[in-house]
């Protein structure tokens, strides 16, 4: 096991290398921050003071060497807009959209998950074409439109929500069932064609044949092998939802770093957008490795091969 | 599932219910009487006024921090705030006097030494970059007496007015006690009439009333609160939802809505940015727009009020033929525009050689005016019409901007530009060795010069009319129509009025 985990661990570092380089070549690649940052009537003298205090002057090459030896002691430099390390700007962003994931996670696990056990169970009956087509319509339709419709369905016309911002739970409503939308969806239809699997297996025959309860068959012997794949599902989608988290902040000025992102993006603050970015790389991949590791866990065949 | 009465009676229940529980929602969300809400698209980078040139965060940042002057919109005249009067001594000496008793919220005393000061950071261009251009013609600042400081000028400058508006006095010991512009961004400290509460990046900026401010306060705004909604749609939607005063930036096609809600209305302001389509003429991009007999067939084959009504629904003002405003010193009210002729465009384009039309590459920006795409293809839809192909090239609004810069939107590309209030820094964009100039005309350039150095506002007006005669006649730009901002603004809030620059200052307004 041990093995197992050093070696997918040693996998991650040459991505990580490869998205440090991608993250650095396609931001240089978007234009001159210069033009974003100063007026557009600025003075050329000024123009060369901004460039040289931010290191913008030097060869393309020398920048790249500076900042992956900055990166890997996890500097990223300042950032150009807010002039204060990239870091910190991401740290101080980092707990509401941990906040808003998790919660999204939460309502994704806690409804998807019967939903999807229901929905088996009672295949074909019109409890499972509703959760059918549920989950076909909320993976179907973009979060953005969630977003806009969810505020104006319960900010605007009922005036139960408040429409963006952060700081109480009423505030985390809209964003997390919006952003739970996809991840709902995806969970309720993994489990729901996984326990359909798993159902018509023997060893469910075998435990019916014994005389266990439905109620014990279901739960001990068919669910409990069919989360299998439901948490590799989960955990490869925590990365997955980093890149909604972008979309569902703007919409509801969620003060959180896939904001952060978009605003660096637009502003080519390359110090933030690459610390952004990278952070969310390591994201992805630290809930592949889980994914993998909960997998050899739960599955001891894993581990062997 | 048949209704009859218990059913119906639970499920009444239950919206009761919900209700309930999210009716505190609700209330947690209403204005509140005496806070004022301002949702506008971004959070300030930093509260110092002086940062940048984003309107947003001068807005924010001058509640605290004031400046010497303001130029209000209602009346156009430069008011006193923290200076008292100016004048000049002679051509190259200001005499600015300065307002007696205040001081800063620190205790500081708000006197000689803190402007002279101020004037210091101001011109030192690796703190204010964004400013480089206004501080340009300062020489330096000295203290008279307490009250009493002389601005020394490298050379005359008409735009006095701006300067002296534009610098927002920060108390030097403070200052330097937070280490400069980087501190002092994140806790000001001010003379001015409300004092922060509270920063949550990206949430929400929470300021008091200034209990010793040396003015009134805005009657009935005891709190101000300003929330950042980026996106355009939850920005209106936050507005209807009835969560904030004023929404800054609304989308056109926002604004019936907003006009149909009761309590609510739209405040148009006719901006300083204005949109034309550069036609360059410069050497290093030969084509057929250096013909001018051309570049004035584009000008006729546009029919500009047919865009203005359809794609803006209204909310603009065509140009006169010229790039200056109604309102501005050197606005020419006896130049006309072109007129929309589709026949005459194409005898000038067959006598310039072009009898069959011709193909021109047109850039234009996607995301960075409102209708941007809509206006470039209506724009070649039309050019279309008498024989001009527009080969159309969008640019993200990043790209577009270095290309702008770099004289790359060439030979045809689509641009509003915002200068400030003045003749000169309108007219300065257009001097053939400016950087994102596409226009190369000796005698516009000498005018030019000669207008940015003109004090005498008569003299002045008649160097811009003879400018803005030569550059109608060349047609060196197509002309377009000047931009309107929308606010949407609760009905509480009165003699709110912002500017064409989209600033806006609390002086004057109340709420009730």
């Amino acid at each position: 096991m041990l093995g197992y985990v050093i070696r997918r661990i040693l996998y991650t570092l040459p991505s990580l290398f490869c998205i440090l380089l991608a993250c650095f070549l396609l931001t240089r690649l978007s234009g001159d921050p210069v033009e974003l940052f100063l007026p557009i009537d600025a003075s050329e003298e000024a123009r060369q003071a901004f460039r040289e205090q931010n290191g913008l002057d030097r060869p393309v090459v020398e920048q790249f060497f500076v900042f992956t030896e900055r990166a890997v002691r996890g500097d990223f430099g300042n950032s150009l807009r807010f002039q204060e390390p990239a870091v910190d700007l991401l740290i101080e962003r980092l707990p509401a959209t941990l906040e808003l994931a998790l919660a999204t996670l939460a309502l994704s696990v806690v409804i998807g998950i019967p939903a999807g056990i229901a929905s088996a169970y009672f295949r074909n009956s019109p409890l499972d074409f509703t959760v059918r087509g549920v989950t076909a319509f909320g993976q179907a339709v973009p979060t953005f439109y969630w977003g806009i419709l969810s505020i104006i369905i319960f900010s605007v016309w009922l005036r139960w929500l408040p429409s963006t911002g952060s700081g109480t739970i009423w505030h985390l409503i809209l964003p997390a069932t919006t952003l739970a939308s996809t991840m709902l969806a995806l969970v309720t239809r993994v489990m729901r064609s996984t326990l359909l699997e798993t159902i018509r297996q023997d060893y469910v025959r075998t435990a019916r044949a014994k005389g266990l309860t439905e109620m014990a068959v279901l739960v001990h012997h068919a669910v409990r092998n069919a989360l299998i794949p439901v948490v590799t599902v989960v955990a490869l989608q925590f990365g997955v939802l980093m890149g909604g988290v972008i979309v569902t902040e703007t919409v509801f000025a969620w003060p959180g770093v896939g904001r952060l992102a978009i605003q660096a993006i637009y502003a080519r603050d390359y110090p933030v957008v690459q610390a952004v970015v990278f952070f969310f790389a390591v994201i992805f991949v630290l809930s592949n490795l889980a994914a993998d590791l909960l997998h050899a866990v739960l599955d001891p065949r894993v581990r062997l091969r | 599932m048949k209704i009859n009465r218990r059913t119906f009676n639970a499920a009444l229940a239950g919206q009761a219910l919900i209700a309930g529980i999210l009716g505190r929602g609700s209330s947690a969300m209403a204005l509140t009487a005496g806070t004022l809400t301002i949702a506008q698209g971004f959070d300030p980078v930093s509260l110092w006024p002086n940062f940048s040139t984003t309107q947003e965060q001068i807005n924010v940042g001058s509640a605290i921090v004031e400046s010497l002057f303001w130029v209000d919109p209602k009346t156009g005249k430069t008011e006193p705030v923290l200076g008292e009067s100016y004048e000049l001594v002679d051509p190259k000496t200001v005499k600015i006097v300065l307002r007696k008793g205040v001081k800063y919220t620190n205790g500081e005393e708000f006197n000689a030494d803190a402007v002279v000061n101020t004037f210091k950071i101001f011109t030192d261009v690796k703190v204010t970059p964004a400013y480089g251009r206004y501080a340009a013609p300062i020489d330096r600042a000295e203290k008279t007496d307490d009250h009493t400081v002389t601005l020394y000028l490298k050379h005359p400058y008409p735009a006095l007015h701006l300067i002296l508006s534009q610098i927002y006095i920060v108390p030097p010991k403070y200052w330097a006690e937070v280490g400069g512009a980087e501190g002092f961004g994140k806790k000001p400290i001010g003379t001015g009439p409300y004092v922060l509460t509270e920063w949550v990046r990206d949430n929400r900026i929470v300021m008091d009333a200034n209990a010793n401010y040396w003015g009134k306060v805005p009657a009935g705004i005891k709190k101000l609160v300003w929330r950042p909604v980026p996106d355009d749609t939850a920005r209106t939607n936050g507005l209807l939802a009835g969560e904030f005063d004023i929404a800054t930036n609304i989308p056109i096609s926002a604004a019936a809505q907003i006009k149909a809600q009761k309590g609510l209305r739209v405040v148009s302001v006719p901006s300083y940015r204005i949109f034309t389509i550069g036609l360059s003429n410069l050497p290093e991009h030969p084509g057929p727009l250096h013909d001018k007999r051309v570049r004035q067939a584009l000008n006729y084959a546009i029919d500009k009020q047919a865009i203005l009504d359809s794609l803006l629904q209204g909310e603009g003002r065509l140009l006169s033929g010229q790039l200056l405003r109604k309102e501005q010193l050197g606005f020419d009210p006896a130049i006309k525009d072109y007129p929309f002729d589709p026949e005459k465009a194409k005898a000038l384009l067959a006598e310039a050689g072009f009898p069959n039309g011709l193909t021109i590459t047109f850039k234009f920006p996607t995301g960075r005016y409102a209708q941007d795409r809509e206006v470039a293809e209506a724009v070649a839809g039309m050019l279309a019409e008498v024989g001009v192909k527009a080969e159309m090239v969008s640019l993200e609004a990043g790209e577009f901007l270095r290309q702008l810069s770099a004289r790359e939107l060439a030979p045809m590309g689509f641009v509003g530009l915002a200068p400030a209030d003045d003749p000169d820094l309108q007219w300065a964009q257009y001097r053939s060795d400016w950087r994102y100039s596409y226009l190369t005309h000796p005698e516009i350039d000498k005018l030019i010069d000669a207008g940015a150095r003109e004090v005498d506002a008569n003299k002045r007006a008649e160097i811009y009319k003879k400018a803005a005669q030569i550059m109608h006649d060349e047609a060196s730009v197509l002309f377009l129509y000047q931009a309107v901002d929308l606010y949407g603004v609760t009905d509480r809030v009165k003699d709110f009025l912002p500017r064409g620059d989209q600033r806006w200052a609390l002086y004057g307004m109340s709420m009730s």
